[in-house]
C-alpha cells in the first residue's frame, strides 16, 4: 500500500507555479537537492564541480567570469544554459549522473532566476514561532486547533471534510491507538450509553491512564530505540536488557515529561544526584548490536557502537541523516563531517570494549547494578562490615609497631622464605613437563617447541609465543591473598606480549582473570572482571629492560584495590601509574583455570621470551621477601609486612575475618543483576577523531564535543557532555526536537506523518503537508511542559480523527487519492503487536502481566534461529514482551510488518502479503484464539445462531453487523457445523489448537464451526485495520 | 512516500495506463511490487538482459582457494618458510592469527589437474565441478575488505558490510518484480543441521526496501514457509469455504467503503489459498526420477541437504523463482582444513555441478546465472602451529575464487591471476561490488540506476562504486 501523498504538494505547486510566486522550500530545494547538490552541494571537499547551489551567496558567485545564477536574468545565468543544453558534454545534471530534469522542474528554476533566485533556509532549521496562530476558519465542524489549519486547506482546495464516525468506530480506533487494544463490549456499552458532552474526553482519559497506554507507547518506543534481547551480528548471544523497557513502560505510565523522558535516556547518569531509574534509561544508548566474532578488530567495533548511537540520536530526535557524514560532508544537508564526528564525541566517552565476551557472561561495561530490596540491603551491611574491618586492621597495624620489633628481638636467626605453592625451575624435561619443586605438586605441561636454553641460573624455558607452558595451580579469587616471582628475559621491546596470565582468552574473554604483560615495553598487570571497564591495572613507569635477565615479582593484596597489586622489579618496589581501579565483580571463570606462561589466545605471546625460576605464592610476599628472592637468598629478615600477615596473631584474626567478609561479599555481587548503561569515562575524556571515510584505520584530527554548526549553538556555559547535548536537545531554541516528536505520534495515529518521511526532516526529505499545523502542535506541546498525554488527547479528540475512513467518491479522489488533505481518516491496518494482542484479548487468553523479562510465544520455534517456546503464561503475554533475537526475530510479528529492530526504525511499514493471512489464519496463536473465543460464544448462545453471529461480530469489529453480514455469517456457520459434524477428529481436533486446554463442549462440532466463524472475523478488514 | 520509484504516477493512473482490473495492481502490489510493474519503461533497465534468474550457491565461512581452484606449487615449495613481508606487506590480519609469533607457509595438500577443453585447474577435491570445467567461469582474482565472517557475509550479499541494507534478491525483487505469482520471487535455501559460522535472516532481509522484497525462507520441515498449512483440523474445504465468505464480507465492505485496500485484501488470501498449493506442488520431488539423483547424488532425496536444495533450485528455476539463494556452511577451516574441506567438497560438489548440468540439458542455463562462492579466501600460511598434515587457514580478504556459469557468462573461462603466495591479485581484480555489478548487467539492470531514496540519499546494491567485468561476458 504505498501512498504517495508527501508529493502531492509539489505537483499542485509545479502546475501552479506560473499563477504564483515560486518558493524556495516549497518548489525549488527539492529539485536542486535531489538533482544538483551530490556535486554542487554542502559537500565542497568532494564534489566534483567548485559551483556550489546551496546558498545565494555560493550560487551568485562567478568562478573565472561565469556566473551560475545572475537574479532576475535568466539568459546571462550559465545555470540556464546548461539545464536547457543539447549537449551531452554540457548538459546538467550530465548523463553519467544518471539523474535528469522534467521540463517542468526547467521551467521551474528558469522561473524562480528570474524573481531573483531567492533562497530560504531550510524549513525544519527555521525556529518554531513563539506563537502559531490558529487559522480564522468558522465552522462547527471543528473541535479543536487542529481542526482549523485542516478545514482552511481543505477549503481553499474548495473540499469539505468526511463526515464524523460512529461512536463505535471511534472508540475502536482511540482504543487500539491508545492502549492498542480492543474496546470490550462492557466499553463499548458504557460508551454509548454515555450522552454526556465530554464522554468522548472521558474515555481518553481513561485510556492514557491505562497500563496498556504505557505498553501500548512502549511498543512504539522499542522500535525507535531498536530493542532486542540479543547482541546482534553473528553470534547474537542473549542480553539482559528488559529492566530498560520497563522503565519505558514505567516513564510512559507516570507521564514523564517527553523533554525528560529525552533527557534521562540520553544523559540520566549525568543529573544531579541522579536516581537508579535515571540512570537505567540511558541503556537507550547501548542498545546497538554488539560483536563478539572471533577474531575480529575491537576497534572496527567501538567505533561501530558509537556511530549507531549517533545516527539514533540523530534520527530518534532531530529527525536528520547523520550517516552521510560519517564518511563525507553530508550532500543535502549541512552537516559536515566534523559535526558528525564533534557529535559523536559526546557519546564514545564510557569505558566500553569493542567486542563483548564469549567465554564469560558478563555484561560489557560500563554497567548499573540492579540488586533487589533484600539484596541492597545484604550489600550494604556487607559493605560496612568490610569498611570496619579494613579501618581496624589499619588502625591495629599503625598502633602495634612495638610488637613488630619485639617479635623481631626473639627471632635472631634469618627467617626461611615463605614457601610456595608451585615451583619451576625449568632445569630438565621430564615426560613433557617441567618438574614442580613444590612436593606432590603437578608438573608444567608444555610441548616440544618450547626448548630449555641457558637461563638465569642453569637451565631457562625460551618460549615461541604460540606455545603454552600451562603450571597446575592459580585460580585465585579477588579475595585472595597471592604473588608471583619469576626471573625473565626479553629479547626485544614487545609492543605487547603476555607473560603469563589465569585467563581463556584477551578479547574473547574480555581478559577474565588476572596477567602480567609487556606493553609498549611497560610491565603491565591486571586483575580483570572485564576488560576494561571492571579491572584494576597497573603499569611500570620505566620500560622493562631488553636483553638482559631481570627478577619480577607481582603481588597482591586481596583487596579489589589498584593500591593492593604491587610489580617489583629487580626486588625493588617499580614505580607505577594506575590504569584502571574499577573491580567490583569476580575474576574467576572463563576457563583456564591456572596459570600459563607465554601463550594466550588469540593474544601476542612471549616469543622468544626466556622465563626461569618461577614461583607461586598463596600469599602476599613482603618487600623483605621479594628482595630476598631477587637477590637468590634462601631466608630473609623479616620485614612489619610479613610480621603482620604471617605472626601476628591479631592481625592474623582480623584478616581472616576480613576475607571471609570479602568472600562473602563477591558471593552476594555476583547474583546481583547489572545492565549495560552510559557513564563518563573516569579521568581525562577519550579522545575522538574525525575518521577518514569514515574508516577506524584512518582516525585525524580530534575533535572536542559540539552540537552541529548550522544548528542553534550550546550555551557557552552549557556542559560539553551528553547531559549539555540533552540539554540542547530539548532547548527552546532547538528548532527539530519537537516537530519531530509530534510528527511521530501524528504518524501514528495516521499512518502518515504530516511530514511523511519521519526519519527525514532535511532536504530530502518531504515537505509537510500542514507546515503550520505541524509547528502549531510542537509549540502547544512544548507550551504544556512536552506532555506526551495532551498531544495524543488533543490529536484524538479533533474532529480530523473523528471522520469517517470512506474513500471520497468524485473529484477528492483524483486530486487526493492519498489523502495529504486529510479529507478522511486513513484506516490504516493494525501494527503486527496489535493484530496478536487483540486476538488474546478478544478471546481472553491475554495473560495481563506488566513486565519482566521477555517472553516466547509459538512461532519463535520457526525463527531461523529456533528456541523453545515458553509454556503457559509466557505464551498469551502482549507482544511488547515477545522475546526479540535481532539476526533472528519472531517470525510471525515480521510477517505482519513488525519492526526489526536491527536499526532505530521511526518509519511505520504496512505492505500486504499472502504470508500474513496465512500467519494470521494457520497460526496456533490465532487458532487457539479463535476456539477459546468460539467455545465461549457457544455456551452463551447455544443453538442460537443470530444471536452467535451477532456477538462474535461486535466482539471483533465493535459494531453490529449489518443483514449482508449476518446472512454471510449464518451461511458459515451453518455450513462449517455440518461439515465438522460428519469429521469429529477434525472437530476434535481444532478444538485443541495452541497449548491451552483443549476447549470443553458437548457440541465439538458447532465450536468447531464458531471457530471457523472467528477466524474469519479475525481476518476480516474491519477487524483488522482502524476503520 | 520515499521510495516510491513513479511517485508522480498515482495508483489510479496506473491502472488507466495498464488497462488491468484493480485486482491486478492488488497481485503486482502483493507479489514483491517490482518497479516496473506500474509505469513504463523503468529506467534502471539496459537492453535486452542476458539472464532471467539466479542461483547462488553461497559456501559460506570462506573456502579455501588455493586447495580448490587456484593452483600454487611455490607454497608446497616453499611450506614451512615464513609468509615474506613484502607479500604481506603490512596487511591487517584477524585477531586470530594476527598476534602469532609465526606465519609459516603450507601447500596445498591436495593433487592439482587440468580438466575439459579449456584446460581449467582443479583439485582432486572437486571431481564432479570438474566435469563442467567447459561449462564455467572461474574467477580467481576475488576481493573483498571484510576479515571476519560477519561483515564478510554481509558485503557479499549486501553490498555494505555492516547490515541493514538490501540483500541482492530483495533489490531484484524490487527492480523486476516475481514471475509467478504462486510463489515468492527470491526464496532461500539454507542445508539444515549445518555447524559453522552462523548465519542470520537479515542476509536475506530486505533491509530499507518494502518488507515484500525480503527473501522467504523455504524450510524442509512440515511448513515450508512459515504456517503454510492449515491448523489441524481444519481441511481444504473447510477453508474454501472459510475464504468464499471472508470474500463475501470483504465485497460488501468494498462497496461501503470505497476503499481500493479491500481488493487487495481479497487477493492477499486467495493468493495465501493458491501458495498452499503450489509450494508443496515445487517443493515435493514425488514427480523426480530416479535418474534425478543418479545425477545429483542420493543426499537429494533427503529434505534439507545440499543436495536436496540445488534440486529444489532447479524445480523453483523452472516456475519462474527470480533469486533463488543456498547457504552451505561450516568452510571456516582454521583448524584440520585438509579433513574439513573434503566433508565440505563431499556435500557440495556432485550437486553443485549436477545443478549446471541439469539446467543445461533443460534449455535453462542459457538464462541462469549459477553463482558458486564464500565470502573470502583463506590465508596461505598455517593458522596455529605448523603441522603439514593437519594445519588450518585464517581468513584472507585479499583474493579468493569463485565460479560462475550460464545466463551470459563464458563457458570454459579462468578470470583474473594471483600471485605465486596466492596472498595478492596480480591482475583482473574483481571486487565485490563489480561482482554485483556484472551480476545486474546480467539481469538488464544499469547497477547506477537501480536506486531507492532512503534517508535523503539513493541507495545502490553497489554503493557508489562497481564495474561489470566485461572479460567474463560472453
Amino acid at each position: 500500500m504505498k501512498r504517495l501523498s508527501p508529493l502531492l504538494p509539489i505537483l499542485l505547486a509545479a502546475t501552479n507555479a506560473s499563477a504564483q510566486k515560486i518558493e524556495f522550500n516549497r518548489d525549488i530545494r527539492p529539485i536542486l537537492s535531489d538533482k544538483c547538490f551530490a556535486c554542487h552541494g554542502p559537500d565542497a571537499k568532494n564534489a566534483k564541480s567548485e559551483y556550489r547551489l546551496d546558498s545565494f551567496e555560493h550560487a551568485t558567485t562567478a568562478i573565472d567570469g561565469v556566473t551560475g545564477i545572475v537574479p532576475g536574468k535568466v539568459k546571462d545565468s550559465e545555470v540556464h544554459w546548461r539545464i536547457h543544453s543539447d549537449d551531452s558534454s554540457e548538459v546538467m545534471p550530465p548523463p553519467e549522473s544518471k539523474r535528469s530534469l522534467t521540463p517542468a522542474e526547467v521551467a521551474l528554476l528558469d522561473r524562480w532566476i528570474e524573481q531573483g533566485a531567492e533562497y530560504q533556509e531550510h524549513w525544519s532549521f527555521v525556529p518554531i514561532p513563539k506563537e502559531v496562530p490558529v487559522p480564522k476558519v468558522e465552522s462547527d465542524w471543528l473541535k479543536n486547533g487542529i481542526d482549523a489549519f485542516v478545514l482552511t486547506k481543505l477549503q481553499e482546495k474548495g473540499f469539505s471534510p468526511s463526515p464524523e464516525t460512529s461512536r463505535e468506530k471511534w472508540l475502536r480506533r482511540v482504543t487500539f491507538d491508545l492502549a492498542g487494544l480492543p474496546p470490550t463490549t462492557a466499553e463499548l456499552d458504557a460508551f454509548l450509553a454515555d450522552t454526556a458532552p465530554d464522554a468522548y474526553e472521558k474515555v481518553v482519559d481513561r485510556l492514557l491512564a491505562s497500563e496498556a497506554s504505557a505498553e501500548r507507547l512502549t511498543a512504539e518506543w522499542l522500535d525507535v530505540a531498536r530493542y532486542s534481547d540479543s547482541y546482534g551480528f553473528q553470534v547474537d548471544g542473549d542480553r539482559f536488557v528488559w529492566p530498560w523497557r520497563d522503565w519505558v513502560i514505567r516513564a510512559f505510565r507516570e507521564n514523564l515529561p517527553y523533554d525528560q523522558f529525552i533527557t534521562w535516556q540520553l544523559a540520566g547518569d549525568l543529573l544531579p544526584d541522579a536516581t537508579r531509574d535515571q540512570k537505567l534509561a540511558t541503556a537507550f544508548n547501548r542498545l546497538h548490536p554488539q560483536n563478539v566474532e572471533g577474531g575480529s578488530v575491537p576497534e572496527e567495533f567501538r567505533v561501530e557502537y558509537v556511530a549507531d548511537r549517533v545516527h539514533t540520536y540523530g534520527t530518534a530526535f532531530l529527525g536528520l541523516t547523520m550517516e552521510c557524514s560519517r564518511c563525507h560532508d553530508h550532500k543535502y544537508d549541512p552537516i559536515t563531517a566534523k559535526d558528525y564526528y564533534s557529535l559523536s564525541a559526546f557519546f564514545a566517552n564510557i569505558d566500553e570494549a569493542g567486542l563483548y565476551s564469549y567465554f564469560t557472561p558478563a555484561i560489557p561495561t560500563p554497567t548499573l547494578w540492579l540488586p533487589d530490596a533484600k539484596q541492597e540491603a545484604e550489600l550494604a551491611r556487607i559493605t560496612g562490615e568490610i569498611a570496619t574491618l579494613e579501618k581496624d586492621l589499619a588502625t591495629h597495624t599503625a598502633s602495634a609497631k612495638a610488637d613488630y620489633e619485639t617479635w623481631l628481638a626473639g627471632h635472631n636467626a634469618p627467617a626461611p622464605l615463605p614457601e610456595p605453592i608451585a615451583s619451576h625451575d625449568f632445569e630438565k624435561v621430564v615426560e613433557g613437563g617441567f618438574p614442580n619443586l613444590v612436593p606432590k605438586g603437578a608438573a608444567a605441561k608444555t610441548n616440544a617447541n618450547n626448548v630449555l636454553v641457558e637461563g638465569h641460573r642453569g637451565q631457562a624455558v625460551k618460549l615461541t609465543g604460540d606455545d603454552a607452558v600451562t603450571l597446575g595451580v592459580g585460580n585465585f579469587t579477588r579475595s585472595d591473598l597471592f604473588s608471583v616471582s619469576l626471573w625473565m628475559q626479553t629479547p626485544d621491546r614487545k609492543a605487547r606480549a603476555v607473560v603469563f596470565s589465569r585467563s581463556r582468552a584477551w578479547t574473547d574473554a574480555a581478559s577474565r582473570g588476572y596477567e602480567l604483560l609487556i606493553e609498549e615495553g611497560r610491565l603491565n598487570a591486571a586483575l580483570v572482571h572485564y576488560e576494561p571497564g571492571n579491572a584494576l591495572r597497573v603499569r611500570t613507569k620505566e620500560e622493562f629492560p631488553v636483553g638482559s635477565w631481570h627478577h619480577v615479582a607481582l603481588t597482591y593484596d586481596g583487596s579489589s584495590r589498584a593500591a593492593g597489586l604491587r610489580l617489583y622489579v629487580d626486588g625493588e618496589e617499580a614505580e607505577l601509574e594506575i590504569v584502571r581501579d574499577k573491580l567490583t565483580r569476580e575474576i574467576t571463570g572463563g576457563g583456564n583455570d591456572t596459570i600459563v606462561i607465554g601463550e594466550r589466545m588469540r593474544d601476542s605471546g612471549f616469543k622468544n621470551g626466556l622465563v626461569d625460576d618461577f614461583r607461586v605464592y598463596d600469599r602476599t610476599l613482603s618487600r623483605a621477601a621479594v628482595k630476598s628472592l631477587a637477590s637468590g637468598a634462601t631466608t630473609f629478615t623479616p620485614d612489619p609486612d610479613h610480621f603482620f600477615t604471617h605472626h601476628d596473631a591479631a592481625s592474623l584474626d582480623l584478616r581472616t575475618k576480613l576475607l571471609a567478609k570479602r568472600k562473602e561479599q563477591s558471593a552476594l555481587v555476583e547474583k546481583i543483576p547489572e545492565i549495560m548503561v552510559m557513564a563518563e569515562f573516569e579521568g581525562k575524556p577519550r579522545e575522538t577523531h574525525l575518521l577518514e571515510r569514515g574508516s577506524y584505520l584512518t582516525p585525524a584530527a580530534v575533535v572536542a564535543p559540539a552540537t552541529p554548526a548550522f544548528l542553534p549553538a550550546m550555551p557557552a556555559d552549557a556542559p560539553k557532555d551528553r547531559l549539555g547535548l540533552a540539554q540542547w536537545t530539548v532547548s527552546s531554541d532547538n528548532p527539530l526536537t519537537a516537530r519531530v516528536t509530534v510528527n511521530r505520534y501524528w504518524q501514528r495515529l495516521f499512518l502518515h506523518g504530516l511530514v511523511a518521511t519521519a526519519e527525514d526532516f532535511g532536504s530530502q526529505g518531504r515537505l509537510p503537508t500542514h507546515p503550520e499545523l505541524l509547528d502549531w502542535l510542537a509549540r502547544d506541546f512544548v507550551n504544556h511542559g512536552w506532555d506526551l498525554r495532551h498531544l495524543l488527547k488533543t490529536i484524538v479528540l479533533s474532529a480530523t480523527y473523528r471522520q469517517s475512513s470512506h474513500v471520497a467518491s468524485g473529484e477528492l479522489t483524483t486530486i487526493d487519492p492519498e489523502n495529504t488533505l486529510l479529507y478522511r481518516y486513513p484506516a490504516p491496518r493494525l501494527t503486527a503487536e496489535m493484530l496478536r494482542d487483540n486476538a488474546l484479548a478478544v478471546s481472553g487468553l491475554l495473560v495481563n502481566e506488566v513486565g519482566g523479562p521477555s517472553v516466547k510465544p509459538y512461532d519463535v520455534e520457526f525463527s531461523f534461529k529456533p528456541s523453545t517456546p515458553d509454556k503457559g503464561a509466557g505464551l498469551y503475554r502482549r507482544s511488547v514482551y515477545t522475546y526479540m533475537r535481532q539476526t533472528a526475530p519472531s517470525p510471525l510479528m515480521t510477517t505482519l510488518n513488525a519492526s526489526k529492530r536491527d536499526v532505530c526504525q521511526v518509519k511505520i511499514e504496512r505492505t500486504d502479503s499472502p504470508l500474513q493471512g496465512l500467519v494470521m489464519l494457520n497460526a496456533p496463536q490465532f487458532a487457539e484464539a479463535a476456539r477459546a473465543l468460539a467455545a465461549k460464544l457457544v455456551e452463551q448462545h447455544g443453538e442460537n445462531d443470530a444471536a452467535l453471529v451477532e456477538d462474535a461480530f461486535r466482539r471483533l469489529t465493535s459494531r453490529m453487523p449489518d443483514e449482508g453480514e449476518r446472512a454471510v455469517l449464518k451461511g458459515l456457520l451453518s455450513e462449517q457445523q455440518t461439515h465438522f459434524e460428519s469429521r469429529p477428529g477434525d472437530a476434535k481436533a481444532l478444538l485443541a489448537a495452541g497449548g491451552s486446554a483443549p476447549s470443553q463442549t458437548t457440541q465439538p462440532a458447532r465450536v468447531a464451526a464458531a471457530a471457523t466463524l472467528v477466524s474469519t472475523l479475525l481476518n476480516f478488514d474491519e477487524c483488522i485495520s482502524k476503520r | 512516500m520515499t521510495g516510491d520509484p513513479f511517485p508522480f504516477l498515482s495508483r489510479r493512473e496506473a491502472l488507466t495506463r495498464f488497462g488491468g482490473g484493480l485486482g491486478g495492481i492488488a497481485l503486482a502490489s502483493l507479489m514483491g511490487k517490482a518497479a516496473t510493474a506500474i509505469g513504463a519503461p523503468a529506467p534502471f533497465l539496459t537492453e535486452r538482459p542476458k539472464a532471467k534468474r539466479v542461483i547462488y550457491l553461497f559456501q559460506s565461512g570462506g573456502p579455501s582457494q588455493m586447495d580448490l581452484f587456484d593452483y600454487k606449487p611455490r607454497l608446497n615449495a616453499e611450506q614451512g618458510k615464513e609468509l615474506p613481508e613484502e607479500v604481506r606487506m603490512g596487511q591487517r590480519l584477524t585477531g586470530m592469527s594476527g598476534n602469532q609469533a609465526s606465519l609459516p607457509l603450507v601447500g596445498s595438500p591436495f593433487q592439482f589437474s587440468q580438466h575439459g577443453e579449456s584446460g581449467q585447474w582443479f583439485s582432486e577435491l572437486l571431481p564432479h565441478t570438474a566435469k563442467i570445467a567447459d561449462d564455467i567461469t572461474v574467477v580467481k582474482s576475488m576481493f573483498t575488505e571484510a576479515i571476519n565472517h560477519g561483515p564478510g557475509v554481509t558485503m557479499m550479499q549486501t553490498g555494505a558490510q555492516i547490515g541493514g541494507r538490501p540483500s541482492i534478491g530483495s533489490w531484484l525483487s524490487y527492480g523486476l518484480g516475481s514471475m509467478n505469482e504462486n510463489l515468492p520471487a527470491f526464496v532461500v535455501l539454507v542445508t539444515k543441521g549445518m555447524k559453522g559460522q552462523p548465519l542470520v535472516s537479515r542476509l536475506w532481509g530486505s533491509g530499507f526496501l518494502p518488507g515484500e522484497h525480503d527473501g522467504v525462507r523455504f524450510n524442509p520441515d512440515k511448513d515450508a514457509v512459515l504456517y503454510l498449512n492449515n491448523p489441524p483440523g481444519i481441511d481444504t474445504t473447510s477453508r474454501r469455504r472459510m475464504l468464499d465468505r471472508l470474500e463475501e464480507l470483504h465485497r460488501i465492505q468494498l462497496a461501503k467503503s470505497g476503499d481500493s485496500v479491500l481488493e487487495t485484501r481479497i487477493a492477499q488470501y486467495e493468493m495465501g489459498f493458491r501458495m498452499q498449493a503450489s509450494i508443496p506442488e515445487v517443493t515435493g520431488f514425488a514427480d523426480e526420477p530416479d535418474s534425478t539423483y543418479q545425477l545429483y547424488g542420493e543426499d537429494a532425496r533427503t529434505p534439507g541437504t545440499y543436495a536436496a536444495n540445488c534440486l529444489m533450485a532447479r524445480r523453483l528455476a523452472e516456475r519462474g523463482v527470480q533469486f533463488i539463494q543456498l547457504y552451505h556452511q561450516d568452510w571456516d577451516h582454521h583448524g584440520g582444513l585438509p579433513g574439513g574441506i573434503k566433508t565440505k567438497c563431499q556435500e557440495t560438489d556432485q550437486a553443485s555441478a549436477a545443478l549446471v548440468t541439469d539446467l543445461k540439458q533443460r534449455g535453462l542455463l542459457d538464462d541462469t546465472v549459477v553463482i558458486w562462492g564464500g565470502e573470502f579466501g583463506r590465508t596461505n600460511y598455517c593458522q596455529g602451529k605448523f603441522n603439514a598434515a593437519n594445519f588450518g587457514r585464517d581468513h584472507h580478504p585479499r583474493c579468493f575464487s569463485m565460479w560462475m556459469a550460464g545466463g551470459g557468462i563464458k563457458a570454459g573461462h579462468s578470470h583474473g591471476v594471483t600471485d605465486d603466495y596466492c596472498y595478492n591479485i596480480a591482475e583482473g581484480g574483481v571486487h565485490v561490488h563489480d561482482f554485483h555489478a556484472t551480476l545486474l548487467h546480467l539481469l538488464g539492470i544499469d547497477h547506477e540506476r537501480l536506486t531507492f531514496q532512503y534517508q535523503g540519499r539513493h541507495f545502490r546494491l553497489t554503493d557508489v562504486h562497481g564495474h561489470i567485468v566485461k572479460e567474463i561476458l560472453v
